[in-house]
């Protein structure tokens, strides 16, 4: 190779790695760094140039999701071998769902329409499969408060709290519950904007998260169970 | 605190230990440059959602791909770098929206490099470039920094600096070429 060419060469790697080269050049170029040991090099040269640049600029921690997505995707197993969902933080539940994390309905859509008193009702039965149940949600009309009771063995999560959603009908952002007890029962007062969202919601999800819950207002950690939840009458 | 303890002899061998399909290497090559790559990523797409996606691609790739690392061409972390920024570019067209001019022009480079924290062992040619581009006409080397880190064209550095845009295509040129020598002197 000539001067003029290895000049060539090097011009074009340095477009290419500093990202001005674009289009048909850009494939172009691409094609050529498949064929040429001396195009990749003059890659290499100027991908190692740059790379400081990246240290410049301040780290971002991304969202939890992305590594669960990472994981699915490569390892995932089950339904998710192959094309494996994107997540995006508004439909993870439904990206639950497809990745086969979904627990089963186990029991919903008890009595609506009551004479008074309001009885107690089963919201929804949250287990990991139909056989081993884990919580029970109940509420009283008008919904002031929910009561969660641990009816199963609740799965080991080292250094993490699960943390329940209620998921408003039209794909609006999930609202927390706060944390599901990992023994007991445990009587919750719901606040408005708690009580509202659970009153709009067609589901709730539960979702593993740091301990003491989502650092952010949405789930932040895989979601572990998606269930359907009865329309408020 | 992770820019201590990013060392290059170490991501080379997470990624070997990837190539031999060991996937506790992945996540753990995952949680040193996992923030570093997204933080490059969202330079250029601008939206998280974009960055995280693309991130994801990135990782699989970097499992897959972890056998044609190879430690001699160069070290792991511009490997690394450089899967994110093509990644991003290739999406770019279809994800990112219209450049909006007031906001490129507010954005300053970044040329300062990291100070004492970060250690000359890590950067290594690449302190050699900042020192480089510190020699370079502070417009052109404007058009550079846009290029790199926010990923403009050509056309989108014309209309952010306010250039036309065979006077931006010559200024990166002929930057390049300075840049070239200085980093072989």
């Amino acid at each position: 190779m000539n001067y003029e060419q290895a000049e060539l060469l090097d011009r074009l790697a340095a477009e290419y790695t500093l990202g001005t080269l674009r289009g048909r050049a850009r494939r172009r170029f691409e094609r050529l760094l498949a064929d040429s040991a001396a195009a990749r090099s003059a890659v290499y040269r100027w991908e190692d140039h740059w790379s400081a640049l990246s240290r410049t600029v301040p780290p971002v921690e991304p969202s939890p999701q992305v590594w669960a997505a990472v994981n699915r995707r490569l390892f995932g197993g089950d339904a998710a071998a192959g094309a494996a969902p994107r997540v995006r933080r508004r439909r993870a539940w439904q990206l639950a769902a497809a990745a086969g994390l979904v627990a089963v309905v186990l029991i919903a859509g008890l009595i609506m329409r009551q004479l008074a008193p309001p009885p107690l009702q089963t919201l929804a039965v949250l287990g990991t499969d139909t056989a081993h149940p884990v919580w029970r949600l109940e509420r009283r009309l008008p919904l002031a408060a929910l009561t969660i009771e641990v009816v199963g063995t609740v799965p080991p999560a080292a250094g993490k709290s699960y943390e329940l959603w209620a998921l408003p009908r039209g794909g609006a952002a999930p609202v927390s519950l706060g944390l599901l007890p990992a023994a007991g029962r445990a009587e919750r007062t719901l606040s408005e904007p708690q009580r509202l969202a659970l009153l709009a919601a067609d589901k709730v999800a539960v979702s593993v998260e740091p301990l003491g819950g989502s650092p952010t207002a949405s789930p932040t950690g895989p979601i572990v169970i998606v269930t359907n939840v009865p329309a408020t009458g | 605190m992770s820019r201590n303890e990013l060392d290059g002899a170490e991501l080379e061998a997470l990624l070997s230990r990837c190539a031999a399909g060991d996937r506790a290497a992945l996540e753990t090559l995952y949680t040193r440059v996992a923030p570093i790559l997204l933080a490059v990523l969202m330079r250029i797409l601008r939206r998280r959602d974009a960055a995280e996606d693309a991130l994801q691609d990135v990782f699989v790739s970097v499992w897959q791909r972890a056998r044609q690392f190879d430690p001699i061409r160069g070290r792991a972390l511009a490997w690394l770098v450089s899967m994110a920024r093509y990644r991003a570019i290739d999406l770019q067209r279809a994800t990112r929206p219209a450049v909006a001019l007031s906001e490129v022009s507010t954005l300053e480079p970044q040329l300062q490099s990291e100070g004492p924290a970060e250690s000359s062992d890590m950067l290594g040619t690449g302190a050699l470039l900042l020192r480089c581009l510190e020699q370079i006409e502070a417009p052109q080397r404007r058009c550079l920094m846009l290029a790199y880190e926010e990923g403009l064209t050509h056309s989108e550095i014309a209309r952010a600096v306010n250039e036309p845009l065979g006077t931006v295509k010559s200024w990166v040129r002929r930057s390049l070429i300075a840049l070239r020598r200085c980093l072989e002197s």
